[in-house]
This record gives structure tokens, C-alpha cells and sequence, in this order.
């Protein structure tokens, strides 16, 4: 396939005059790709994070700027076309620039942003301000559920999207989890559980027991006795239970 | 008989290629006001971090790879265009249209898994701006796809083949957005 492109690309005077080896262009593009997809591994590695800053958008530019010249012939067109371009983005630019002192700083010499300080203040954990708070504004399931609360309902909503419905494991969203959702439905499963441990999974995720993160902590949705009922649930699905 | 504007040509660029220019134009003060008012907000907003820790790389990653690989077989179509063969540049449109299905197979896969899991487009500002800028930049794709199956109609036939090279600067510049919206929204956590 490679190789029949690379003919076509070098046949520049059927092409509108345009010598363009679109297979090299396109190769380019994905090696390009794949560094800015490695990139944070390689910052979290090296522990420098301007690593990553660099491989997202430093490489986003050079692979925009590859497409634009040659997939969309920027760079044959006529002037006033890019000078259109231009235009718009001087227009973006200004925008930006003249909107973004008052949207990153939370005040100025004559007013300030309550509102803004207040979300980061809830957002960044450590603070004086309670948990709660936080995941109110991040998981709007909180009213949902602590508004009307049943075990059925919430798992429904809440852990049937990986679990599945009949605690099988299957639910679609768990699919390409590696590894899968625990299977509550399987006899082998319970005896190494205890309320206790289900609790601390449910409530501070699978890492608090050294079990996958791909099970999320769900704390910030229910209070204790919350907690209690969804593990009295989940225990239905144990067919050895009583 | 074809309408005037269709041979006319001012500027020394066809009539249509200008149009579709044009429309870019404006797609990246749209495009670029968006994404810019979302970089603002992030650096003023440490605690986003927390809410875009959840969107899965992975996801975003394959569709990156998608778009990447339909734009080249977009102007793989173009070329086939320039050279009058017609009926490999419909095939080429016809793949390219499946790996805009594709894309949006894997988005609504992934904002299904988000929204059962309660990150709705109303959980907070990030994930406003997460369905928002990923919605309309879905809209175009979805937009682009319909448009290259008529042009890919036409052009199986050997009519209006400089359409496709329309199609395709647009479907490029839907590329081009991707490429910003993917380390904005997958990379930098």
C-alpha cells in the first residue's frame, strides 16, 4: 500500500503541479503521534513535566502546520487566502489575549472573583472546606442519589455501567477493562470478601485494598449508612448467600 | 448550464475553493475562541486537573489515529481526483466516511461509559467544556461525512470531481481541530 502511494505522491504534474509524498506525510504524522502519546510516560519517568507541555502541544502545532500545508495545498494557494487565515487568527488571537488577565487571575486592583476562588478553594483537596463539597461539584450523581436513596436504584445507575445489571461482570462500560469488573455472580468470589473490605472498595476505590484503580472510589456519594445498604446489595448477588 | 459564480474567479482561486476558505475562516475564530476561553479557564483553575484525570487517553488516542489516517486517504481521494478517476477517489471518500464512523462509533462509546458514570455536561466546568468542544467538533464530523457521501455519489459518476478536494480541506481542517482538542482534553492532566 505504502509503496503504491509513494508512486502516486512522486508523480507530481498530474497532481495539480504539487510534488507531495503523502505517505511520507502521513508516516510522519503517526511517528509524531506516538511521541505526544508517550510523552507524559516520559515526563512522569524523568519526573520533568515540561516534557509533556511539549510533546502535547509542540506537537500539535508541527502536525497541524504538516496537514495544513500539504493534505489542504496551504502552501501553493493563492496569497489572499492565507492572509484570510490570518486574519481569523489575529482576530482569535486578540480575543484571547485581551479576555484571558481577567479569566486567569481570580482578582484585580478594583474587583474579584468570589465565585472562581470559591471552586478552587472546594476543588483542591487539603483545604479547609470538606469532601463533600469537592465531589459536589465534580459528580452531580451526589444529589441524585442521597435525594431518593435506594441500593437498587444506585447500583443501576452507579455500578451496572461495569458490573452489569445482573452483577455478572459484563456491563458494557467494563468491557475493555483490564482487568474486568469483579463478577459478583461467581461462587469464588465471596469467600475472600468480607463486608468490611466490600465497604473500603466501594467506598475508597480498589486501590485501598491493592486490588485494580480501575474501580473508582465512590465515598463522596454516600454516607456510611449508605455504604452499609450498597454492600447489603451487592451481597444479592452472591449465589451461595442466603 | 452552470450558475456563474461556479467559473467565476476574481481572486484567481475557484469559486468554491474560496467558499470553503472562507468558511475556515470563520470555523477557527468559532474553534479557536472555544478552545482558547478553555485554556484560560484551566490555568485559572488548578482543580480541574481532578475532573480531567478521568477522560481515558486511550480513547482519544485511537481516535486521533482515525481522523489522522481519513485524512490521508481524503487526499489520497483528491489526488485520484486530479487525475480524473473518479471512481478511486469515490472508493477513497467512501473510506474516509468510515473512519468518520468510526470516530463517532468510539465517541459515543466513550461519553456513554462518562455519562453513566455521573460526568455529565453539567458535573462542572471542565466537563462543560468537554462535551461542548468534543460536541461540536462531533457535529462537524458528522456534517463532513454526509456532505462526502453526495460528493462521493457524484463523483463515482465523473461529475464535479473538484469537489472532492473541498470535501477535503474541510475534512482536514476537522483533523486539525482534533489535533488541539486531543493533547487539550487526553494529554495535559
Amino acid at each position: 500500500m505504502s509503496e503504491e502511494n509513494q508512486n502516486q505522491g512522486d508523480d507530481g504534474p498530474h497532481d495539480g503541479g504539487h510534488q507531495v509524498n503523502y505517505a511520507k506525510i502521513y508516516v510522519t504524522l503517526l511517528i509524531l503521534f506516538a511521541i505526544s502519546v508517550l510523552g507524559p510516560f516520559i515526563g512522569e519517568i524523568t519526573g520533568i513535566t515540561l516534557i509533556t507541555l511539549i510533546t502535547a502541544f509542540g506537537i500539535a502545532f508541527v502536525k497541524a502546520n504538516l496537514v495544513i500545508q500539504n493534505f489542504m495545498h496551504l502552501r501553493w494557494e493563492k496569497k489572499i487566502m492565507k492572509w484570510v487565515l490570518m486574519a481569523s487568527l489575529v482576530v482569535m488571537a486578540l480575543f484571547v489575549a485581551g479576555v484571558a488577565p481577567d479569566v486567569y487571575n481570580h482578582e484585580g486592583n478594583n474587583w474579584e472573583n468570589l465565585a472562581a476562588k470559591a471552586a478552587v478553594a472546594r476543588g483542591i483537596p487539603g483545604g479547609e472546606h470538606d469532601a463533600e463539597e469537592e465531589h459536589e461539584e465534580e459528580e452531580p450523581a451526589v444529589e441524585v442519589v442521597s435525594a431518593g436513596f435506594n441500593a437498587a436504584g444506585s447500583y443501576a445507575m452507579i455500578c451496572a455501567a461495569c458490573h452489569g445489571a445482573t452483577g455478572s461482570g459484563d456491563g458494557a462500560a467494563g468491557v475493555l477493562l483490564d482487568p474486568s469488573p469483579a463478577n459478583f455472580t461467581d461462587p469464588t468470589f465471596w469467600p475472600t470478601r468480607d463486608d468490611a473490605r466490600i465497604k473500603t472498595v466501594i467506598r475508597d476505590g480498589g486501590v485501598a485494598v491493592g486490588a485494580s484503580a480501575l474501580m473508582a472510589p465512590w465515598g463522596a456519594l454516600y454516607d456510611d449508612e449508605q455504604l452499609d445498604a450498597m454492600v447489603e446489595y451487592v451481597k444479592l448477588f452472591n449465589p451461595g448467600g442466603e | 448550464m452552470k450558475p456563474i459564480a461556479t467559473t467565476r474567479s476574481a481572486t484567481g482561486v475557484p469559486t468554491g475553493r474560496l467558499a470553503v476558505w472562507w468558511l475556515l475562516a470563520s470555523e477557527v475564530v468559532i474553534f479557536g475562541g472555544l478552545l482558547g476561553s478553555y485554556l484560560m479557564m484551566r490555568l485559572g483553575h488548578p482543580e480541574w486537573a481532578d475532573a480531567a484525570m478521568h477522560t481515558n487517553t486511550w480513547i482519544g488516542a485511537t481516535n486521533t489515529f482515525v481522523l489522522l489516517t481519513s485524512s490521508f486517504t481524503a487526499v489520497l481521494a483528491h489526488q485520484a481526483a486530479e487525475k480524473g478517476d473518479g471512481k478511486k477517489a469515490a472508493g477513497l471518500l467512501v473510506l474516509t466516511i468510515g473512519g468518520a464512523l468510526t470516530f463517532l462509533a468510539i465517541k459515543s462509546f466513550e461519553w456513554y461509559t462518562e455519562i453513566s458514570h455521573g460526568y455529565t455536561i453539567t458535573a462542572n466546568n471542565f466537563w462543560s467544556f468537554y462535551y461542548t468542544a468534543a460536541g461540536l467538533h462531533a457535529l462537524h464530523v458528522i456534517a463532513g461525512a454526509i456532505i462526502m457521501g453526495f460528493v462521493a455519489w457524484d463523483a463515482f459518476r465523473g461529475r464535479e470531481l473538484q469537489r472532492v478536494e473541498l470535501i477535503g480541506i474541510y475534512w482536514h481542517f476537522v483533523d486539525v481541530v482534533w489535533i488541539f482538542l486531543f493533547p487539550l482534553l487526553y494529554i495535559a492532566k
